[in-house]
């Protein structure tokens, strides 16, 4: 019998989704053994009936829960919590279920001056109260879809890794276990390190990185040793995929279209703080501290939810 | 809280080497300063991570001090500078937290300075005083 799986997307731009079908021909071997119940980016199927004439939400039970996207308002919430109800193992995708996702930049501030920037004193649209009738209210802050009901499987990333969604769902089928090894982006790298930075400068990814595509990855240099501010250090290693056929090696995403780890997989462990973490690693290669730009977003830029961004406490005066 | 209850919490990591006999010393030789900070015996000024700082800070610490042998004098040669180098990295992070600068502080205090540890201590104190509870304290 085929496994019910129920997919909901909430405060996310979809990408995860497209994640899903980039899964390629392993989707082919899988979708026998799927049977989608539920999916709102693919199918017609209303919360409250098809005419909305019901009074509660109507999500179908099944197997296996897929939630993208944080949760930004009311109606996520409720969501969130009745696919909670109706399924019985529930997966985050993407790194906006998982830790908040770029949406979660906006905890850096209180709802209120959000209000404030979008609606009322906006210099290039006619200013006007928040919009409330038929819209959900905000929540204050956007959340994890941890905080909101618990999870058993997170699969982080901006979009995810499809071979990680095939691990998960295989592991689902078959009764296995699935988890991500608690490993740093640089473990899986293979750019050669020589453990000290070339210059105190901090440079911008518009400047290409020194490198030869002709000879293999480990001629080139680390992107953080020549001064590209990469977020591979702190950051869970999961992204990487075999370049180079059978004997190939595992290449990062961004490293291998040459750009530096942006930290989308987010911490390695559970409670780390990947800003100070960072911050500590760019001085002890040598990297001048002070060039990091806007560090607080940039250091948080995918993991904002669970309370890493949030408004700075107020100086007593 | 009034501010007239209010003590100060502050940790202190001490080297072993010089700092913690620098604090011994102005024990024994029966110094008076202010109970507020908590040493930490660390092996070397140069192994605190700036995690613990930034830790203790977000964590009920009202202020943070790490005390370190003198330049050049370092057990390990080099972990002071190691130190030093990160202090400009923990001072950055707290203004990333929305900390005041003053609350974390990087002395050298050699073995034989238990009256100036006393003296850093009673003026660290005073100053985190008057800063009033770290606003991350719940």
């Amino acid at each position: 019998m085929a496994v019910k799986v129920a997919e909901e997307w909430l405060n996310i731009c979809g990408g995860c989704e497209v994640s899903i079908l980039d899964i390629g021909e392993p989707l082919l071997d899988l979708l026998p053994e799927l049977e989608f119940v539920h999916m709102p980016v693919l199918m017609d199927h209303k919360y409250f009936g098809q005419t909305g004439e019901n009074t509660e939400m109507e999500i179908p039970e099944a197997d296996v829960g897929i939630i993208s996207g944080g949760v930004r308002n009311e109606k996520e919430k409720h969501v969130a919590e009745e696919m909670r109800k109706k399924c019985n193992t529930l997966i985050s995708l993407g790194s906006c279920a998982c830790f908040g996702g770029i949406p979660a930049l906006a905890n850096m501030f209180p709802l209120e001056d959000l209000y404030h920037k979008v609606y009322k004193d906006c210099k290039t649209t006619d200013s006007g109260e928040t919009p409330t009738e038929n819209l959900p209210p905000l929540l204050d802050r956007v959340y994890a879809l941890e905080e909101v009901v618990p999870v058993d499987i997170n699969i982080p990333g901006c979009p995810t890794n499809p071979d990680l969604i095939v691990k998960a769902l295989s592991a689902l089928l078959t009764g296995g276990s699935f988890e991500i090894p608690e490993r740093s982006v640089c473990d899986e790298c293979p750019l050669k390190r020589e453990k000290k930075a070339s210059g105190g400068e901090i440079k911008r990814t518009l400047d290409s990185p020194e490198f030869d595509q002709s000879k293999p990855w480990d001629n080139t240099r680390c992107f953080m040793e020549q001064g590209y501010l990469c977020l591979g250090p702190v950051t869970l290693a999961g992204c990487s995929n075999k370049e180079g056929g059978e004997n190939g090696v595992m290449v990062p995403r961004c490293i291998k279209g040459l750009m530096p780890c942006r930290g989308c997989f987010g911490p390695i462990r559970k409670g780390a703080n990947p800003l100070v973490d960072m911050m500590s690693a760019i001085s002890s290669i040598g990297l001048d501290a002070k060039q990091v730009p806007d560090r607080r977003a940039l250091l948080n830029r995918y993991i904002g939810g669970q309370n890493r961004l949030r408004p700075l406490p107020a100086r007593p005066k | 809280m009034a501010n007239e209850e209010y003590e100060p919490l502050i940790v202190g990591f001490c080297c072993n080497w010089c700092s913690y006999a620098g604090a011994d010393l102005a024990g024994v030789s029966r110094l008076q300063y202010p109970p507020n900070m908590r040493i930490i015996r660390v092996m070397c000024s140069g192994m605190v991570h700036p995690n613990l700082v930034i830790d203790a800070l977000t964590k009920g610490a009202d202020a943070v001090i790490i005390c370190g042998c003198h330049i050049g004098d370092c057990h390990y040669l080099e972990g002071n500078l190691k130190a030093e180098n990160r202090k400009e990295a923990i001072e950055l992070m707290l203004e990333d937290f929305g900390l005041e600068p003053e609350r974390f502080r990087l002395e050298w205090v050699s073995a034989s300075e238990g009256p100036r540890f006393a003296e850093v201590m009673k003026e660290f104190t005073e100053t985190v005083r008057a800063l009033g509870p770290s606003p991350y304290k719940t």
